[in-house]
């Protein structure tokens, strides 16, 4: 019996620690002294994780090759054979060619917006369990990464850094539900804000909202990210993603669109941290040349008239950055 | 002490093998199993309730700060503990019946994806919402209770070895336990 009283004794105890842990982390928000935990705790277990990541990357490489396409089953019978004969001829080399590419246009991208990047890998990730969508990198502090820097691939926005280890950082991608960043329609001046829905794995979209109800809107439009001051959260110019749809929404004081985002969130390999933002708002710079008219479903000929969505010509000035990306 | 060290090593290699191998595995649904709940309800079932709740606090505590981990410290904390010492408390009556393990594992992982939500959502965390919830809890519940058996087999297994063999001491109801898995 004097067993159980102690087991229930510490059991309050370490409750009311928990607590009172949650509350000092929750009231105090972002400056919260609890970070110093968050921060040990990158210090001990990035290293582990960078360690294990290296040994488990091909066995997660090789499932999610297996089971990546569901719709495809008899196709991948019926190609599996001579798959299976290629695969073990390009493992080794595919994979570094693969990173390569992705690192390649992410450096172009930099060198379209002017960012300095910090290349780094992805090599562990939250579930969604835990409702969280955060994935941490094999870039830390003494790569030079803080928190509050904007995180990119080739294809367009990531997330941002929340914390940082001396050899890891931890990145809230666009998709969670707490993630919010200004966008700016492609071409225009309307502003809004992108918020993620939180099902980055299965239907990753996002939403958008305007916060001119007048504002036009429609199907394909494009949307960069707007920047905050300093570069921080999110620096200027970066590729959000395309408006999949418009939603009525009537009486309401802003309009909602669901954007679908260039990057794909599951298959997140090699990032780029933006060490540096560059000294100029981009603009529409950054964006991929523009799809070719029968690509777009409902051509828009009152989407031309605000001159600036051809991306290509108005880069004029970083194509001297972007010619070693393409020679490469 | 060969306990603890035992307890340190599995909650360790699941709270990585978590955030590594199995949070990117592409199942249906978007969701994966929760292998770290699982451990502490299971090393709470060999153990008792004491170092249950101990191993579901500490266990939690370190998945609070893992990263990538950005939700309020202490939430893991919280109801780890309190699944560690439910499931302590299911430990005596592991004799009785040869399912009971099994009941107890299903009970821990349901509540703990219940509990973590609710937690969540008294917080008033934006991305714990009714409707993710609703769609998430079920699922990774399924998911928990189904990887359930392997991961109690390995702990009772491996636990065994980690018992000192040449103490004197009585064993206790947890360790009656293990014999009989041993036996099977």
């Amino acid at each position: 019996m004097r067993e159980t009283g102690r087991t229930r004794l510490i059991l309050a105890l370490l409750l009311v620690v928990a607590l009172g842990l949650i509350t000092i982390d929750y009231r105090s928000g972002d400056d919260s002294p609890l970070n110093g935990l968050r921060t040990a705790g990158s210090a001990v277990f990035g290293p582990m994780e960078r360690g294990t990541a290296a040994v488990a990357r091909p066995i997660g490489d090789t499932i999610s090759a297996i089971s990546g396409a569901p719709a495809a089953q008899r196709r991948i019978r019926a190609l599996e054979q001579q798959n299976q004969r290629l695969r073990e001829q390009a493992r080794a080399g595919q994979l570094n060619k693969e990173q390569a590419k992705q690192l390649d246009s992410m450096l172009h991208l930099a060198g379209l917006g002017r960012y300095r990047v910090v290349a780094a890998q992805v090599i562990a990730m939250r579930g969604r369990q835990g409702y969280e969508e955060t994935v941490t990198l094999d870039a830390g502090s003494r790569d030079g990464v803080k928190p509050g820097q904007t995180v990119v691939t080739g294809d367009g926005l990531v997330g941002r850094v929340t914390t940082t280890g001396p050899s890891t950082a931890t990145v809230l991608l666009l998709t969670d539900a707490s993630s919010s960043v200004g966008g700016r329609l492609e071409g225009s001046q309307q502003i809004g804000v992108v918020q993620g829905t939180g099902n980055g794995g299965t239907s990753g979209r996002l939403r958008f909202e305007v916060l001119d109800s007048q504002a036009k809107l429609e199907k394909g439009q494009r949307i960069v990210s707007f920047g905050s001051h300093g570069g921080k959260p999110y620096v200027p110019g970066v590729p959000i993603g395309t408006v999949d749809r418009v939603e009525a929404t009537p009486g309401s004081l802003t309009r909602t669109a669901v954007v679908s985002p260039f990057v794909r969130f599951t298959t997140l390999d090699v990032v780029g941290v933006v060490v540096s933002p560059p000294r100029s708002d981009p603009r529409d710079a950054v964006l991929p040349p523009k799809p070719s008219p029968s690509a777009t479903p409902s051509g828009s000929p009152s989407a031309t008239p605000s001159g600036s969505p051809s991306a290509s010509p108005s880069a004029s000035p970083s194509s001297l950055a972007a010619s070693p990306g393409s020679g490469g | 002490m060969r306990r603890r060290l035992f307890a340190a090593i599995v909650v360790l290699v699941a709270l990585v093998l978590q955030v590594i191998v199995i949070n990117r595995l592409p199942l249906p649904g978007g969701v994966v199993p929760d292998v770290v709940l699982l451990s502490v309800v299971a090393l709470a079932l060999v153990y008792g309730p004491l170092p249950g709740l101990v191993t579901g606090f500490c266990a939690g505590l370190i998945a609070d700060v893992v990263p990538p981990a950005d939700h309020t410290i202490g939430q893991y904390a919280f109801v780890f503990c309190l699944v560690g010492y439910a499931a302590g408390l299911a430990q005596t009556e592991m004799d009785r019946s040869s399912v009971m393990p099994f009941v107890a594992m299903v009970v821990g992982a349901v509540g703990g994806c219940v509990l973590y939500a609710v937690l969540g959502g008294l917080l008033g965390d934006p991305r714990i919402t009714w409707a993710t919830a609703r769609h998430l809890v079920p699922l990774t519940a399924l998911y928990d209770v189904l990887l359930s058996p392997f991961v109690l087999y390995l702990v009772f297994r491996l636990g065994r070895r980690f018992e000192p063999i040449d103490h004197d001491t009585v064993l206790t109801v947890g360790s009656r336990t293990l014999d009989r898995y041993r036996s099977r």
